[in-house]
């Protein structure tokens, strides 16, 4: 029940018609521009992106630690990133460990929880996500507080061979134990929901807020004749409402301080349909998340190649024939073990294109990637086994020099992933030191 | 196959006493239940190394375990029944019982679970209370606003909970993104529908004249426009409420059209409209559901969208829930009878209510899984061509089938098998069938031959059970047991043992063959033994379901495959004869799927005693899909509401509905 700082518009709109009749568009608007100097320089940004079905285990781990390390198979196509990179090894989420192989380690990897195993009725979490603290902790800077990317639409249905839901292979991003953020994956859809944000907004915001204003009103006429589950359930969505209200509020026309960090070239407008091709699907999705950093919309977001499980034919691979959770079960044949390692490289040459598009924004002297911290990884190691073990991870940006990147970081067997969580916080900007089950920050990760 | 079916076959586990049971000759009682898990389970299941975490000595060895009643641990006896009656356990290579003593145990686990679950009657779910999901968002647009545009298509999809259904209320969640999407999809639809004077003139029912001020003809189209969104009767502090916001509005700019439609846009973003809702209930007993809350429900459950006029009207008359009324009802809302003859001057109506293909749709395609082709499951270019023309000709087959099933009140067991199914031009093609087809599936009789008929013949169902580059037996013999006969098999153990690489496994060039090394390992056996073998069944099917004689190696295909009782069949012919030997199975599935579907929520151990109650009429009623859903609608699960004392049962009779086959 979070109430926006009072901008006077209640006042102005039960003042009556007169006032509102008048030119109150340019009545409201602050006389000079905003001032540049107001917004914080180089905000940081986290993003973390999911890969489903494990990797190529053995072509994964560096050789050599600490900066004198070489890259990997699997990472080769990082060569020119290798700076901007950390890898740490060896890092693993406890509380996936049981369950299942795949919806248990995909809901619980950001959030280093143990999800309830359920089809429906109590599905939870049972914790937050990190990409969410670290929303938290910049609630209302930017428009959107986080943004959800992906690129399959939730599988319908439940597992009814393990006993979840599927719901629990398409959401890492969990606001609270019960709160599932819904993704977007058309990406013209994404690009002209950010587009919007950057264009100004007229007279329809301030009759928007009228009317958001009302259903409010009436909504909280007969939420109290509801059951406590029936209104939390409305208390969602009323919540949902509210944010909506305060964006509205914090927008241009209302004073508030948000203004985009960099314009939005309409040109750039992805095509209306969702195309077949998946690498380009991808790209365009990884294309919104670096615009949305770009513009300040947002500074969280998430991403997920596929959903857990997922059986995506990778035929479009030279070499490759087949989808990927069959093969990620390789059962150590030396020909779908190929495969696989084709399948983990060109997930790591995505993550390469959105380092190199995040480094191409330049941002004062330097650029966002540098303002950045973009994550990587898959919640199990080989998809063979299921095992939660010595997570593959990968660490991209610098968050503003705070992370010490350039390193290849080995830390003893099972060191609980939450560290990793807690320094990425800090590097974000969240003075804490606990997440989830962790034992603390993860040494070497910070600069200083 | 057939031999130990009678336990299943003969569930009259509702009806039937102890006693009786004893007279039919199943003399098996808890002590006996004792017996049998001591001889045949606890070796594994004991106290001492309770494998898979299970200890079932407690319903055994306690002083007081034979004087309990099943209910203590219906979970565990429920899933004791389903492993043991699935042959599944006890593992082949452990002791095992003979299959009377088999069928004897878990005829009789059945029954006195289902006696102690449902005496008394059944218990009501609470009071709808959830947010439509997008499709329903979408049908209720097009006919709110009568716009033939899909207003939910910039909403985020939907996942699924209970029986697998996306309109379950557990699943239903709500995320901040979504506020600004009904928001921008409400002003979309109503800009859409005021462009057109058609559909706005249906929605402005008055415009101020001289005798007519703003304000009262704006007050007669909001309290019109009202009840239909919010799908009950309007309240005067409600109609005030967005009337005074008209007002506003208006004052800013007196343009009484927009004044109106971004009224209406407030009013398509309240939860009254968002949210289908039905009153608390404040007695401790359950009550039966108002009349304008089973409209809803109805049309929920087989329009996927919000109820007609039609529907409103016996609903303000009361005259809803009259059963010989509620009766006509169904039969018009699922669309039955022949289209009336072509007239010329009704050219423009509809020719019959096809409504219920919206809920052919969003049911067939989550049960059977065919939603996800063309979006997840796409095949590989080298198996063969996949167009959107023949995407929407494999998709829409199944559905335009049980929109068939439905309306015309077949036999669902022509789900099974089926002389006739429905094909489009390429889709005609691609089966090689002969004839004069166009773009929209028609119903076709099927020739002698064709391989078709039944949703085993159908291409989806063959591709969604395949893998993107070559079919698999153990997929397809998965989505059998899991998708027709609702009894999956459980998942497989972790760190799978790999298929041998070396010697026997060289040489074992066929998929057949493999697969047969990998069961000769009892821990794969148990499972592999009933699944593979339904599988291989379809193997004259290649992914997008042509049929063949030779797979892709040139090998001839082998389509036998025996089961663990010894049963064996060859081909998809023989396969469906056995699934109709087990028709039980599926109708209790079916009857399962479609109840957890129409209730919106996951069914619990307490609903089989619904479920059972609904099979017994379908079966007596010759199978006839209105048995169905005419059982479903008059079930004491569908027709009320939960009150405040939360185990409080509605007992399962009440009056029948009278169901005539064609």
């Amino acid at each position: 029940m979070r109430r926006h700082k009072p901008i006077s518009r209640r006042t102005l709109l039960r003042g009556g018609g007169v006032a509102l009749a008048l030119p109150w568009l340019e009545a409201m608007k602050p006389a000079a521009a905003y001032a540049a100097t107001e917004l914080p320089h180089r905000p940081r940004r986290f993003a973390a992106l999911y890969v489903p079905n494990g990797v190529r285990a053995d072509m994964w781990t560096p050789t050599g630690t600490g900066s004198a390390f070489e890259l990997s198979p699997a990472l080769s196509s990082l060569a020119d990133l290798k700076q901007d990179l950390l890898v740490p090894t060896n890092l693993w989420n406890r509380a996936s460990e049981h369950g299942d192989g795949h919806y248990v380690k995909t809901s619980g990897w950001l959030t280093c929880t143990t999800i309830t195993k359920s089809i429906g009725i109590d599905v939870s979490c049972n914790g937050v996500s990190v990409d969410q603290i670290a929303a938290r902790s910049v609630a209302g800077q930017t428009p959107l507080a986080s943004m959800e990317l992906a690129i399959d639409p939730v599988s319908t249905g439940v597992d009814t061979n393990v006993g979840y839901t599927r719901v629990y292979g398409a959401h890492i991003a969990w606001a609270g134990p019960t709160k599932p953020l819904a993704r977007e994956t058309n990406p013209r859809l994404a690009f002209e929901r950010l587009f919007r944000l950057t264009q100004p907004h007229g007279s329809q915001s301030q009759r928007d807020l009228l009317l958001l204003d009302r259903v409010l009103e009436d909504a909280k006429r007969f939420r109290d004749h509801l059951g406590s589950a029936d209104r939390s359930r409305m208390d969602e969505y009323l919540e949902s409402v509210r944010s909506l209200e305060e964006r509205l509020q914090r927008s241009t026309q209302f004073g508030g301080t948000w203004q985009p960090l960099a314009s939005l070239d309409p040109q750039q407008i992805p095509p209306a349909e969702i195309p077949d091709d998946h690498q380009t699907h991808v790209r365009l999705m990884l294309d919104i998340l670096a615009l949305g950093f770009q513009i300040d919309a947002t500074r969280v977001g998430t991403f997920m190649f596929g959903n857990s499980v997922s059986g995506k034919s990778f035929s479009f691979l030279d070499g490759v024939q087949g989808g990927h959770h069959d093969i990620s079960h390789h059962q150590n044949d030396p020909e779908k073990l190929r495969q696989y390692q084709l399948i983990t490289e060109w997930h790591v040459q995505q993550y390469g294109y959105l380092l190199r598009r995040l480094r191409a924004m330049e941002e004062d002297e330097s650029n966002v990637l540098e303002n950045s911290i973009i994550l990587m990884g898959n919640e199990l190691r080989d998809g063979n086994s299921h095992s939660p073990h010595n997570l593959p991870l990968l660490v991209g940006g610098r968050a503003g020099g705070r992370l010490a990147t350039g390193q290849h970081l080995e830390y003893d067997r099972d060191t609980p992933l939450a560290n990793l969580y807690v320094s990425l916080l800090n590097a974000f900007g969240v003075p804490t030191d606990q997440f989830a089950d962790s034992t603390g920050p993860l040494p070497n990760v910070l600069t200083s | 196959m057939s031999a130990h079916l009678p336990a299943t076959g003969t569930l009259l586990l509702l009806l039937i006493s102890t006693s009786q049971a004893a007279e039919n000759g199943a003399t098996f009682d808890r002590e006996q239940a004792s017996i049998f898990l001591r001889d045949y389970c606890l070796d594994c299941h004991g106290p001492s190394n309770a494998e898979a975490k299970l200890d079932l000595s407690l319903l055994v060895e306690s002083p007081t375990a034979n004087q309990e009643g099943l209910t203590e641990k219906a979970a565990l006896w429920h899933q004791i029944w389903l492993r043991v009656k699935n042959k599944e356990m006890p593992p082949t290579d452990a002791t095992l019982p003979e299959p009377p003593e088999r069928s004897a145990f878990t005829e009789w686990v059945y029954q006195e679970l289902h006696q102690q679950l449902c005496a008394g009657g059944i218990i009501p779910s609470p009071p709808r209370m959830r947010r439509m999901n997008r499709s329903e968002y979408a049908g209720t647009m097009r006919d709110l606003l009568g716009i033939q545009i899909d207003a939910g298509a910039s909403l985020p999809d939907d996942g699924a909970g209970g029986e697998g259904f996306d309109n379950a209320v557990e699943t239903l969640f709500i995320s901040p993104i979504h506020a600004e999407k009904y928001l921008d999809s409400a002003r979309n639809a109503l800009q859409y529908a005021f462009a057109d004077s058609r559909t706005a003139e249906q929605l402005l029912i008055a415009e101020p004249a001289n005798d007519l001020p703003d304000s009262t003809a704006a007050a007669k189209v909001l309290e019109a426009f009202l009840l239909r969104a919010f799908r009950k009767p309007v309240e005067n502090a409600e109609l005030m409420h967005y009337l005074g916001l008209f007002n506003t509005l208006y004052e800013i700019e007196p343009d009484y059209r927009d004044a109106v439609r971004q009224t209406m846009e407030a009013i398509l973003i309240s939860p009254q409209f968002l949210f289908l809702i039905e009153t608390p209930v404040q007695s401790e007993q359950p009550v039966l559901l108002s009349d304008y809350e089973l409209a809803s429900r109805l049309s929920y459950f087989l329009w996927n969208s919000m109820p007609d006029e039609r529907l409103f009207e016996l609903a303000a008359k009361g005259e809803l829930s009259d059963e010989t009324v509620l009766v006509g009802e169904l039969q018009r809302m699922l669309g039955g009878g022949d289209p009336p003859e072509d007239d010329k001057r009704q050219r423009s109506r509809r020719r019959r209510d096809d409504r219920v293909r919206y809920f052919a749709q969003n049911f067939v395609e989550q049960w059977l899984g065919t939603r996800a082709l063309g979006r997840t499951v796409i095949p590989d270019p080298s198996v063969g061509s996949f167009d959107s023309e023949l995407e929407g000709g494999m998709k829409y087959e199944p559905v335009f089938f049980l929109d068939y099933v439905l309306s015309q009140n077949r036999s669902l067991l022509e789900l099974l098998d089926s002389d006739y199914t429905f094909v489009h031009r390429r889709l005609a093609r691609h089966y090689g069938i002969e004839g004069d087809f166009r773009e929209q599936p028609r119903l076709t009789e099927l020739p002698e031959g064709s391989h078709r008929g039944g949703l085993l013949g159908m291409a989806a169902v063959l591709c969604v059970s395949s893998y993107p580059h070559r079919t698999s037996p153990v997929l397809r013999g998965k989505w059998i047991l899991e998708t027709l006969l609702g009894t999956p098999p459980p998942p497989a153990p972790p760190n799978v043992p790999p298929l041998p690489e070396s010697g026997q496994a060289q040489s074992a060039s066929s998929l057949r063959q493999r697969l047969e090394l990998h069961r000769q390992n009892p821990a794969c056996a148990a499972c592999h033994n009933r699944i593979d073998p339904l599988g291989f069944g379809l193997e004259n099917y290649d992914v997008l379901g042509r049929w063949r004689t030779e797979d892709s190696q040139g090998n001839s295909i082998d389509s036998r495959g025996e089961l663990p009782d010894g049963t064996s069949f060859s081909g998809p012919e023989e396969l469906k004869q056995l699934l109709l030997d087990h028709k039980d199975d599926f109708i209790r599935h079916i009857t399962k799927k479609m109840l957890g579907y129409a209730l919106g929520r996951s069914l619990s151990l307490e609903d089989t005693c619904a479920v059972e109650h609904i099979v017994q009429r379908v079966k007596s009623e010759n199978y006839a899909s209105h048995s169905l859903i005419f059982g479903i609608v008059q079930s004491p699960s569908f027709r009320y509401k939960a009150g405040t004392l939360p185990a409080a049962r509605v007992p399962l009779e009440a009056p029948s509905l009278s169901v005539t086959q064609n």
